[in-house]
């Protein structure tokens, strides 16, 4: 392999387009509204680290990120369990209706969003669910499912199948053999699909906005977008709460990174 | 395998089906019912025929919306397939680089509501540094109201857009890159072929069939964008940037058209249909290329 200094150099200056925005952001919460107008490329003056716990809690993120993990986490358990009870039965078990039914499943990989929100919140506000958790749940569960029954899907394929019938011989049931045997040899599949179902749920913003309108029920996307109009000039505040939100998120990314890039590219070209 | 009890696999698969009939499956049929409505969200919807079809054919705003759904997918292309697959390339070409990998993937996992509200302030007239930074190096007359001009606000979208998933795309190719048998790319070494022929004589044609899926993606995500749209402009000035999503939020959440909206869904969703059945039909199904 040639060593080659000017790759790296170049490779650098091109990485400084996702460094000095991501950068800038958090430096610029560290700055008085006067020198974010006035000098926006300089260093902040003093380190004032208040301001970040001033936007958590008078801002309100706080309450905004704990509406998130627990949106985020319901629906990324229930995705993970039944859609890998879903997939086991798919795969190994032979019952009538199960082509029809893994058709209509596959119909969610292929159609919008926009194809049943409309109704759908219809459907919520004559149910009384919109504005709970919920109304986000529910959808964000139902989405995530179908590719995960297709990846889960997938996986049980490439497990040797004499596995699953020796168990048959010892006298296991399906239930136990789903418990004892698939569940743990499909780890890897979990993985993938959990990074992928719980960025989604993270992230979502479109049904996010139309079915919370209670200022305490709001995920981080559209409770920043609440808190960017509330605070709109008030900018160092508003660069805190960018920064808050995305400084944990590269944290766990930059260690998780290599499960977070296949789980996410992955989930997306299957 | 026989269930071992009959009731087992519908015992598995019920929980799945119901909360996907629930919150999909019933909803869509809906949803093409309800656009054959007149229907304000309250009182009982009339029953109108292809009436909405009609007048959504002829809504300029909706036929142009569809316009700028296209621009930006083909800007996309260029800003996120193209440079991805340029970046997959340099990243392959060397060892250690997964210091860049990382770093240009790193806006992919970001909310993009986040990204959008950081980018609408680096882009801000008053106190955006991208301004700043053209006058510094004195291209004051580069200097622009980026996102508030007709002729500039769609293409910076897409631009920003390119910014965040170029790094998705590259990280695709990288992975298919990394499934060529290092002997192809190590005796085309041997043989004097350079970083460059290599990346087009051997590494693109090997991954074909993920420059088709990356393809795809690109046109059934940028006919739905909305995210990005709707907090950098919400489909302005003077609907410039509309683009089928945004506007059928106003349709049905501003203007209260459910039935009206309804069909525009169903008009996007078969236009969704329709791309995908086209790849199906054009795509390799060729063995010899490197499968994800």
């Amino acid at each position: 392999m040639r060593r080659n200094p000017f790759f790296h150099i170049a490779m650098a200056m091109y990485s400084l387009i996702y460094f000095v925005p991501l950068l800038w952001m958090a430096l610029s919460a560290l700055k008085s509204n006067e020198e974010i107008a006035l000098n926006p490329l300089s260093l902040p003056t003093s380190w004032d680290f208040g301001v970040f716990a001033e936007a958590f809690t008078a801002g309100g993120l706080g309450k905004y990120a704990i509406n998130s993990a627990i949106i985020t986490g319901t629906c990324t358990t229930a995705v993970l369990l039944f859609g890998s009870m879903a997939a086991f039965a798919f795969t190994r078990l032979k019952f009538k209706f199960s082509k029809q039914l893994m058709a209509l499943i596959t119909l969610g990989l292929i159609l919008p969003l926009q194809s049943y929100f409309i109704a759908q919140n219809a459907l919520f506000d004559s149910l009384g669910i919109k504005d709970t958790r919920m109304a986000l749940i529910l959808p964000y569960t139902a989405m995530g499912l179908p590719l995960a029954i297709w990846l889960f899907r997938a996986y049980i394929q490439n497990l040797p199948k004499e596995i699953f019938e020796a168990a048959r011989v010892d006298g296991a049931g399906d239930l136990r053999v789903y418990q004892t045997i698939l569940v743990p040899m499909l780890k890897p599949g979990i993985a993938t699909v959990a990074v992928f179902t719980a960025l989604s749920a993270w992230n979502e913003f479109l049904l996010a906005l139309v079915y919370i309108q209670n200022d305490d029920l709001k995920t981080i996307p559209t409770g920043l977008l609440t808190f960017s109009t509330r605070y709109s000039t008030n900018y160092h505040l508003l660069f805190a709460a960018l920064t808050i939100v995305t400084v944990p998120m590269i944290i766990v990314y930059i260690i998780f990174n290599r499960k977070v890039i296949e789980g996410l590219t992955e989930g997306a070209v299957k | 395998m026989k269930p071992t009890a009959r009731w087992i696999p519908y015992f598995l698969v019920a929980p799945a089906f119901l909360i996907f009939s629930i919150a999909i499956l019933g909803p869509i049929l809906a949803t093409f019912g309800l656009s054959l409505t007149d229907w304000d969200g309250f009182s009982t919807p009339s029953f109108v025929g292809f009436e909405n079809f009609v007048r959504a054919f002829q809504d300029k705003i909706y036929m142009n919306s569809y316009w700028h759904a296209g621009v930006y997918i083909a800007a996309t292309l260029i800003l996120e397939v193209a440079i991805g697959l340029l970046l997959a390339g340099l990243v392959s070409a060397k060892r250690n680089t997964t210091f860049y990998r990382v770093a240009f993937f790193t806006p992919v996992m970001l909310p993009l509501v986040v990204i959008s509200v950081l980018w609408s302030f680096l882009l801000n007239p008053d106190l955006g540094i991208l301004n700043r930074l053209l006058g510094q190096i004195g291209l004051e007359s580069w200097q622009h109201i980026w996102l508030g001009d007709q002729s500039t606000a769609l293409l910076t979208i897409s631009v920003i857009s390119g910014w965040i998933f170029a790094g998705f795309y590259m990280a695709i190719f990288y992975a298919g890159f990394q499934r060529i048998p290092s002997t192809i790319i190590e005796s085309a070494r041997l043989d004097g072929a350079s970083e460059w022929q290599l990346l087009r004589g051997i590494k693109i044609p090997m991954v074909k069939n993920l420059t088709e899926v990356a393809i795809l993606l690109c046109f059934t995500g940028g006919i739905q964008v909305f995210d990005l749209v709707y907090v950098l402009t919400n489909g302005g000035p003077y609907d410039t940037t509309q683009v089928p999503t945004t506007y059928l939020v106003r349709v049905v959440f501003r203007d209260q058209q459910m039935g009206y909206g309804s069909a525009l869904a169903v008009i996007l969703t078969l236009v969704v249909v329709t791309i995908g059945l086209i790849y199906n039909k054009v795509r390799t199904k060729d063995d010899a290329v490197v499968e994800y």
